[in-house]
């Protein structure tokens, strides 16, 4: 192999090169231009934004964190701008029914996942597009009990929240209901409601029979679980009729009819409607500042060009990875010395059996069944606690972790996933503490854009490691009971929670309980970078509560500012 | 338990269907469908150690004049510069871990039987690879290149291939392709006439 072809050190996608000298960058941008008119702005369709126009808020990602927001902010009267790195698409049309296909909607540039478990990316985390991991994720939405928000009161480990479930409930209530969650009528855990789900549960498949049937003779209470994905045709203010999930069981990658309540087909038509400007493509590179810290604007390229808006406050919404990446790029926010620490990823093992039935795990809501008896286990040696979820599957994913974790090949391999049809999961979402030794960083390694790539450091600590031995104990059992053989489990770590942390005191966190920065007045951010502890729970609806609840703080802060 | 089996032909012939949306027809038909590649990226003799790598971690007797094509998509991705969101730490840029890689499986070929690892024979390809796998393979690569995960990887990215082409998903009696009309027999034993019952051989 020619040696010209290894490549630089430390370099992956060398797209491009980097060119350093600012005259002949701009002499190749202008070639490029009559290479390619195309790419000249003034040939654009879309007007380009007024570079001087100050808009009331920018918004830097569309995901959970950022629609809820923003469409709150635009119902408001305020001048919103969203700035979102992917594309609009539009499911109907662009979707297929295939996993590699759909890889677009994952956050695809590379991240360093290092540490004893390091954390995998790409399908299991961030999603790109408008819409965000919305795109792509499994429609959980239980709500997160009170004593989760409390680990270090009763277990003395972590830290509190600075804030409780009360704080969160009108908002869980209010988000139920605008996305149509479907969830049984009386749900058997945690506080009492003041309402049922609005819609029914979604119908139950294969593996969450087979889990009702094992738990059933362990003791062990299931129930339908709530999920935001219509079971019934469902109006939607500002939006519109949404239709019914068609059991399509392709939720992880990508619903393409609407029934999924990703953020694309609720709040952000909501925010559009209500005039927020929606901007696809944009990704930012900048945040600027005035010689008194405040933020002043953006810097972003869309479509290779650079461009700049500016904004009285900057809401910072890109997920646990990508909105410490940017603080730490741009040096802002960072007097805590908690930007990038205290990273944390959801205690996630499945356990995987084959039964005598048939289950087709391609179809149906994949996380149909829960049971919430292992919130607070009696026998717990670990703080804190998870739930449990059937799982349906679909089988590139199920063949690629099978691979990993069986490391079976050639023709084992392949008679191993001839069962796929009869092969059912049950997993688990639990707590993870903040430890020193978990954290995000800037790497050396550049990706394409020539901006350093995150390094992850990940280790499952003692709590970790006990409650997830706890669990797969639970749900061998559970297997078992149910008539599951070849059973066997998958250590998995989901989510991507804390490097952002809300708290008190400016001293130990980052932003306070209503999502603003200490050390930058006009900054806020709302996304899972911002929990103090990751929550027994799936994090998707707590991350829509805590946006709503910080846009409301902010709204009745400018109030106040006006009288 | 046997491994169940599926009738052939099953997918390729819901893709002439309505069953399935276009999306979904085009990026399975242009799989079966898929020209005969020339490699970009890695250079001729590499290609081919991937190609005979991939032939034993997915063997495949029962299609002996056309397999399913496996290193295809790798040298591909590779060309373009493609990531699927992160990697392993300890290893090096994907580029980079795959030339090493398939030179340490040569080098580890040689240092066990004294030949090249193309004229093995599949026990000894077999033992070759296993010994990568399990970290006990000979070879000054190994020392600064992790083969557990460089092997795990590796596995990974060809299992994807694998299932993602329609004649693998057929084999494990996959039909969610053919979605339009949505599921309504989504129980325990429950099955569309569309989906495919198998057969224990």
């Amino acid at each position: 192999m020619p040696d010209e072809e290894v490549l630089e050190e430390g370099v992956l996608n060398p797209l491009k090169p980097e060119i350093q000298d600012p005259l002949l960058r701009e002499i190749l941008e202008e070639n490029d231009l009559q290479a390619d008119p195309s790419r000249d702005p003034l040939e654009q369709p879309a007007p380009l934004p007024d570079p001087d126009e100050v808009v009331d808020c920018v918004v830097i990602g569309t995901g959970a964190g950022g629609a809820p927001l923003l469409a709150r902010l635009a119902m408001a009267g305020l001048k919103v701008v969203a700035l979102e790195a992917g594309p609009w698409h539009d499911p109907r049309k662009d979707f297929a029914t295939d996993e590699k296909a759909q890889s677009f909607l994952f956050w695809n540039d590379e991240r360093l996942s290092a540490g004893q478990d390091p954390i995998s990316f790409g399908r299991n985390n961030s999603g790109k597009g408008v819409g965000g991991s919305t795109l792509h994720y499994t429609a959980y939405t239980p709500r997160a009990q009170d004593d989760d928000f409390h680990l270090h009161r009763d277990f003395s480990v972590g830290v509190d929240w600075p804030i409780g479930y009360d704080d969160l409930e009108p908002y869980y209530d209010e988000l139920e209901h605008f996305l149509g969650i479907s969830g049984p009528a009386n749900y058997p855990w945690g506080p009492t409601r003041r309402r049922s789900y609005p819609l029914a549960p979604l119908p139950l498949n294969g593996a969450a029979q087979l889990m009702q049937r094992g738990c059933e003779q362990l003791g062990i209470k299931t129930s339908p679980a709530a999920n935001a994905a219509l079971s019934a045709r469902y109006y939607q203010e500002g939006v519109g009729w949404r239709e019914a999930c068609t059991n399509r069981g392709f939720c992880q990658a990508g619903c393409n009819n609407g029934a999924k309540a990703s953020m694309d087909v609720t709040f952000l038509p909501l925010a559009a409607d209500h005039g927020a400007d929606i901007r696809p493509n944009s990704y930012v590179t900048e945040i600027e500042r005035d010689a008194s810290g405040a933020i002043t604007g953006v810097v972003y390229q869309q479509n290779g060009i650079t461009l700049r808006q500016k904004c009285r406050n900057l809401f910072l919404c890109a997920g646990a990875i990508e909105t410490p990446r940017l603080l730490l790029l741009n040096e802002l926010a960072l007097s805590s010395g908690q930007v990038g620490r205290n990273f944390m990823g959801h205690t996630g093992v499945q356990v995987w059996g084959t039964f005598a039935e048939d289950i087709r795990p391609y179809k149906g809501i994949p996380g149909a069944l829960i049971s919430e008896d292992t919130h607070r286990p009696k026998d717990a040696d670990f703080a804190g606690g998870y739930l449990l979820q059937s799982i349906g599957v679909m089988p590139v994913t199920f063949a690629s972790q099978a691979a990993r974790a069986r490391k079976l090949w050639g023709q084992a391999g392949r008679d191993y996933m001839r069962n796929y049809n009869n092969i059912a999961g049950i997993n688990i979402l639990g707590d993870c503490l903040p430890h020193e030794s978990n954290f995000m960083e800037l790497a050396e390694e550049k990706d394409g854009r020539g901006v350093a790539k995150p390094r992850v450091h990940f280790t499952a600590q003692e709590n970790e490691q006990r409650m997830t031995a706890h669990a797969e104990n639970i749900m061998r059992r559970i297997w078992e009971a149910a008539g599951a053989t070849d059973i066997w489990a998958f250590p998995r770590y989901a989510h991507i929670i804390g490097t952002a942390r809300m708290g008190h005191r400016g001293t130990d966190a980052v932003v306070d309980a209503n999502g603003r920065a200490f050390d930058v007045p006009n900054l806020y951010i709302s996304d899972n970078s911002t929990f103090p502890s990751a929550l027994s729970v799936n994090p998707a609806l707590t991350i829509m509560a805590l946006s709503l609840r910080t846009a409301d703080k902010f709204l009745e802060k400018e109030r106040r500012r006006d009288l | 338990m046997a491994s169940p089996h599926y009738p052939e032909g099953t997918v390729r012939a819901l893709l002439a269907t309505d069953l399935v949306t276009d999306a979904t027809r085009a990026a399975l038909q242009a799989r079966l469908d898929a020209p005969l590649y020339e490699p970009q990226y890695l250079d001729g003799a590499t290609y081919e150690m991937l190609r005979a790598v991939a032939a034993r971690l997915f063997p495949q007797p029962d299609r002996p004049d056309n397999p399913i094509e496996l290193a295809a998509a790798i040298d591909e991705r590779l060309l373009n510069g493609e990531s699927d969101g992160w990697r392993y730490d300890i290893l090096p840029p994907d580029r980079e871990a795959y030339k090493l890689g398939l030179g340490g499986i040569r080098e580890s070929a040689q240092a066990m039987f004294g030949n090249n690892f193309l004229v093995l024979t599949d026990e000894q390809k077999d033992e070759v690879l296993t010994a990568v796998q399990h970290a006990k393979a000979p070879g000054e690569t190994w020392k600064t290149l992790s083969a557990v995960r460089f092997f795990e990887e590796l596995l990974a990215e060809l299992t994807e291939n694998y299932y993602a082409h329609p004649l693998g998903q057929e084999e494990i009696g996959y039909v969610g392709m053919a979605d339009v009309p949505g599921w309504h027999h989504i129980q325990l034993n429950e099955l569309e006439p569309r989906e495919p019952e198998a057969e224990v051989k």
